[in-house]
């Protein structure tokens, strides 16, 4: 398992000057960031900051306004979702979304369709590599759902999981598609503080063996402090700090867009 | 998939054997329809079930395949074994011209621009007089040579085995299809579009491959009835065989290989069986589906899938864990 990333390229994710206006509401304005080859980021924010935009800006569900999104400095910005999928940019909902009639395995299994990809002809007459492909995807995907701890659950249809259940099985189903960037929004929405830590834990074992870099949004702090190595924070669609976490927990203007600002004469 | 498996192959090993006990020319003529109602429920059931959305339009492929069938034959004196195949070839191109322009839509808008596809497809054989003889249609569709000599009950048995054999073709294609990577993307297509295109699915080339398979099988089903019937008229753009197809395929289960079999062995008898009831028969029907959905949303495959599974329940958490372990080693055939 750990021998996965040493397939994947070292490459750069560069977000340059992102912007989209919906009408004429600024959501996202002039964000710029990196995530660098084996990095953890973190992106925060308050609720309404543009987060979730950015996020469908880059993995292509909108087209940005203005700037760039370049990976390994190839211009990708505006490419479709299957897209940058198959580019190595995966990415899981705000809104839990999975394949709900499917079991936990089937949910896992489906996420390897690249990895198990042939051509049409084969699919009405397979040969031998396309059971020996099978094979592996099955036992990749049951390897997933081990990872994140759901193999007591894996014959279980996804929509007799419960909530935190389902984190888990989104976060499962964007790892089989073998993501060399994985980008969650809100993983540990719904989870309890003993879940999120054990959910943190996982987090921090698929860098480096499952995928190579991780950019997350999430409003649980002591997750995504414990976890990134790097936090970007948006307000009102733009970038207001970045830095590393303990940087940022000092940043008094992060302070302010969180609590409000103190009058502090 | 091991369980759907074994049902398929024992169904189509007792319609194999079926025509050594019966020799009945009405039966066999029953049974015929059958397996004909059999395929195109399947090829139906391919785009109700793997790309979710509710085509009423299925006609048009399968009035596309007897029109080719019928005039190659009458007209250009093509046989049998090669207007089958053309007529689903046909078939599966008018499927690429409609999904292009369909298969963007979804939900009501989907149902009704198809209807509307068959709908033109069926005022073009109306009256397009030089190619399809209009609503008069195209009688003495010629049989193969030899057929004209041998007995009406040779000729039955004939046309059983062709149906029986198009029937195999049609769920040897859905069954590889549907347990394939490109079935696995269909599903999550029609499961959860964001999903599917974040995992890497580009959406449409799966809803295509679902109707355009569904329209080649179902465009051979109308070579072979343009064959067996010897009369194509426009009516096979009606409404009535949409209504029968869908039946079918809600009574049986979409989304399943066995459900369609079902239904169309259900259905297909029931019609005969009331056949006296005359127009009270499309009442019964329209109860018999209102019923279903209230009922038995998933079909009678459904319904016995939700009993196995229940089953299972039974057991302790943990024996169900243990014992999905070997399923993941699994091979796919």
């Amino acid at each position: 398992m750990s021998s996965v990333t040493t397939s994947l390229p070292q490459r750069t994710l560069e977000v340059r000057g992102l912007g989209k206006s919906f009408g004429g509401i600024h959501a996202v304005k002039d964000i710029s960031f990196d995530v660098a080859p084996g990095e953890i980021v973190g992106l925060i924010g308050p609720n309404g900051a543009g987060k979730t935009t950015c996020f469908n800006l880059i993995t292509g569900f909108y087209s940005p306004t203005t700037g760039q999104v370049r990976l390994g400095g190839e211009d990708v910005t505006g490419k479709k979702p299957f897209e940058m999928a198959r580019m190595g940019i995966v990415r899981s909902f705000q809104k839990t979304n999975i394949l709900k009639s499917l079991t936990v395995f089937e949910n896992v299994l489906t996420g390897h369709y690249l990895e198990a990809r042939q051509p049409l002809w084969r699919t009405f007459l397979p040969r031998r590599e396309v059971r020996a492909t099978e094979d592996r995807v099955r036992e990749s995907a049951a390897r997933i759902v081990r990872t994140l701890g759901l193999e007591h659950r894996i014959d279980t249809p996804a929509s007799a999981l419960s909530c935190g259940e389902l984190r888990l099985l989104e976060v499962a189903l964007a790892l089989a598609a073998k993501p060399e960037i994985l980008m969650l929004d809100e993983p540990a929405a719904g989870l309890n503080s003993q879940e999120a830590r054990t959910f943190g834990e996982i987090l921090k074992t698929l860098r480096g063996t499952l995928v190579r870099s991780i950019l997350i949004v999430e409003h649980n702090m002591s997750l995504v402090m414990g976890v990134s190595d790097r936090i970007v924070v948006m307000h009102f669609g733009q970038k207001l700090a970045e830095g590393s976490p303990v940087d940022i927990q000092a940043n008094t203007q992060v302070i302010e867009a969180y609590l409000g600002g103190g009058n502090q004469a | 998939m091991n369980f759907e498996k074994r049902i398929l192959l024992s169904l189509m090993g007792l319609a194999a054997v079926l025509p050594l006990f019966v020799s009945d020319q009405y039966m066999l003529h029953i049974a015929i329809m059958v397996l004909f109602f059999a395929v195109l429920a399947s090829s139906l059931n391919l785009v109700v079930g793997y790309v979710g959305e509710f085509s009423l339009g299925h006609t048009a492929f399968l009035g596309t395949g007897a029109y080719t069938a019928a005039i190659l034959s009458t007209q250009y004196g093509w046989p049998l074994w090669a207007t089958i195949p053309t007529a689903g070839a046909l078939a599966a191109l008018v499927g690429v011209v409609i999904g292009v322009l369909t298969l963007r839509l979804q939900g009501p808008f989907f149902v009704i621009v198809t209807l509307s596809f068959a709908e033109v497809l069926r005022l073009i054989a109306d009256n397009w007089i030089g190619l399809t003889n209009g609503p008069m249609g195209i009688a003495g569709v010629p049989q193969p040579e030899w057929l004209t000599q041998a007995s009406n009950l040779a000729a039955k048995q004939f046309y059983y085995g062709l149906a029986w054999a198009l029937l195999a073709l049609t769920l040897y294609m859905s069954f590889r299809f549907v347990y394939s990577n490109a079935g696995r993307a269909a599903v999550a297509v029609r499961e959860n579009r964001y999903v599917a295109q974040s995992i890497g699915i580009r959406p449409l080339n799966y809803t295509m491959l679902a109707l355009v398979l569904g329209a080649a099988l179902s465009g051979m089903a109308g070579g072979f009835y343009a064959h067996y019937i010897s009369f194509v008229g426009p009516e096979v753009f009606r409404f009535a065989f949409m209504v029968s197809m869908i039946i079918m395929v809600l009574i049986g289960g979409k989304g399943t290989l066995v459900g369609p079999l079902i239904g169309a062995l259900l259905v297909t008898f029931l019609e005969e069986y009331l056949r006296e009831a005359k127009e009270l028969r499309l009442s019964i029907f329209g109860l018999a589906v209102i019923a279903i959905v209230l009922f038995l949303p998933r079909g009678l495959m459904g319904f016995i899938a939700q009993r196995r599974e229940g089953h299972g329940g039974d057991q302790p958490v943990n024996d169900r864990s243990t014992a999905a372990a070997p399923n993941t080693q699994r091979s796919s055939t």
